[in-house]
């Protein structure tokens, strides 16, 4: 892994580790209703300051947080064209099947590429350094699946210019 | 098959299957297309099994190409020349087609071998007609000479609308494809792959393939181009055809090969998208099983060591409102007859569904209620 790489989730893992600390908390406005309040954003005295992580201008990661519940968005490298595409399509794959990672986000939130929501319930019901452990195994995942379907890409065209070009020898 | 064939495999099965049962008299009457832009239609009547008439539909060429009677040039020489008799040239052709020819199975040759070559030849109609203007231009080039009375440009038809462009000289012909894609996907693998195309060049291997330039703007050579034939989304490819490349029996192969360039490099980015997607499938599902067992497996270690420490303590609810990290040790010691069976359970095999069920869940079904009623059961 990239030196800059390890920093970058580093730097990501212990801001998580200081900001979840995420408690239960009810509705201020109906009663008997439990929601995340970083989504909803009714109350400003619950919310937290927003900490932004960036590895550099093409990637950053936005982490924002309230008394029950935590966002964090990714901003995914993207250099070029193809990239952009396949990184698209990829987290449009892993969004499209939220519900079976529990803390994914269906939508990310906008000008970022994939967003997690973490409530104090899934800190209830998971160790929360698992919890984090995932989120940074999840990010590392996504960056290798790119990079080497960006890889398979090109081998493949490298292939296909090659058997063409052979015809003519 | 990395490589396309020059003859159109359904209608070389079709030509065949005909010939083999050529005493039943059957109708024939089939439509198809071939690489989007290249029609054929068969005609086979009950009253005379021993004709087949073959529509072909040529692209639409672009007002630049040069088409006599709705053929490219060259193209009735090159028919005549690949089918002798046995083939006759309707004229005019069929309605919506651009050349019918009539084939009389019963001059086809009786020597096995020698009908087999000549359905193959057939079944390549397509690579006669649309590669006969390419073919004439290198065949001047191994003699090297150029056609009289083409100097600069000449524009070939290539797909329907769109043209490419030959610079004949005599001791070289440079080939230069404007490349257009409708999707945007297919444009991005499109431009990587053609540039793949002048990396793949330069290695020892293909040092002695016609040199390969890949350039998002036009190049020098279309300068004199109509503009409209100048706007390609994926860039402009240009070999540089020697004659060394169509000497003897290359010549075949180097026709086939330039002429169905669009077709080959798309077929290729279609390819790789479908191979893209199985591959984000399969990772996708790799990743949804990890953290089922991750996060839980966590929980489980996690239950088990509240429970050590917190074992006999009495847990009512208003303990639910004290601080976060005590919140969470004591849920754990409600969630953990729960757990530490599910962790049991994932050992077995055959529990797929149950794994599921608890990471289903939505947001708000993850409530105090369940857990308790978990803990009770």
């Amino acid at each position: 892994m990239a030196t800059s790489l390890r920093l970058y989730l580093t730097c990501i893992r212990n801001t998580l580790e200081a900001s979840l600390c995420l408690q239960n908390f009810p509705c201020q406005e109906v009663e008997r209703h439990n929601k995340p309040e970083v989504e909803m954003k009714t109350s400003p005295e619950l919310l937290l300051n927003s900490i932004l992580i960036c590895r550099n201008e093409a990637e950053k990661c936005l982490i924002e947080t309230s008394i029950n519940s935590l966002r964090i968005s990714l901003k995914v490298k993207q250099a070029d064209e193809l990239e952009n595409i396949l990184t698209k399509k990829f987290l449009r794959f892993l969004s499209m099947r939220a519900e079976a990672f529990q803390v994914l986000r269906r939508k990310p939130v906008q000008g970022y590429d994939i967003s997690f929501l973490i409530t104090n319930f899934h800190c209830e019901e998971m160790q929360k350094r698992k919890l984090i452990d995932f989120i940074v195994q999840f990010m590392e995942d996504i960056e290798k699946e790119i990079s080497e379907l960006k890889m398979s890409v090109n081998t493949r065209g490298r292939l296909v210019a090659t058997e063409f070009l052979k015809q003519f020898i | 098959m990395i490589l396309l064939q020059s003859h159109s495999r359904f209608l070389l099965q079709t030509l065949l299957n005909r010939v083999q049962n050529l005493g039943k008299a059957v109708e024939l009457d089939y439509h198809w297309v071939e690489f989007d832009d290249v029609r054929y239609h068969i005609l086979v009547s009950m009253k005379n099994p021993n004709v087949l008439l073959l529509s072909v539909s040529l692209p639409i060429p672009p007002p630049e190409a040069v088409f006599i009677g709705g053929l490219p040039f060259g193209a009735i020489e090159a028919l005549k020349a690949a089918y002798g008799v046995v083939v006759q040239i309707l004229d005019p052709p069929r309605d919506g087609f651009n050349l019918t020819l009539k084939l009389n199975l019963g001059k086809l040759p009786l020597d096995e071998e020698h009908r087999y070559a000549l359905l193959l030849k057939i079944a390549s109609v397509r690579e006669v007609v649309l590669g006969a203007p390419l073919r004439v231009v290198l065949k001047h080039l191994s003699s090297r000479t150029v056609i009289p009375g083409i100097d600069g440009l000449l524009a070939l038809v290539h797909r329907s609308k769109e043209s490419f462009f030959l610079v004949p000289q005599p001791d070289k012909v440079t080939v230069v494809f404007p490349m257009r894609f409708k999707d945007s996907i297919d444009i991005a693998f499109a431009t990587s792959f053609l540039q793949e195309f002048v990396e793949a060049r330069h290695t020892a291997v293909l040092n002695n393939a016609p040199p390969c330039l890949w350039s998002p703007n036009p190049p020098l050579e279309l300068k004199e181009a109509p503009a409209e034939a100048l706007s390609a989304n994926a860039g402009f490819v240009s070999f540089v055809i020697f004659p060394r490349h169509v000497e003897g029996k290359k010549l075949d192969r180097t026709v086939w090969n330039l002429s169905t360039f669009h077709a080959y490099v798309s077929y290729h980015v279609k390819c790789s998208e479908g191979f893209m997607h199985t591959r984000m499938r399969r990772r996708v599902e790799s990743m949804i099983q990890l953290p089922c067992c991750y996060l839980l497996a966590g929980c489980a270690a996690s239950a088990l060591h509240v429970k050590f420490s917190w074992n006999g303590c009495l847990v009512g609810d208003s303990d639910r409102n004290i601080l976060p990290l005590q919140a969470t040790q004591v849920k754990g010691s409600y969630l953990v007859t729960h757990v530490v069976s599910q962790a049991l359970d994932r050992a077995k095999p055959g529990v797929e569904e149950k794994k599921k069920s608890p990471n289903s869940r939505s947001f708000k079904r993850l409530s105090l209620k369940e857990a308790r009623a978990n803990s009770i059961s």
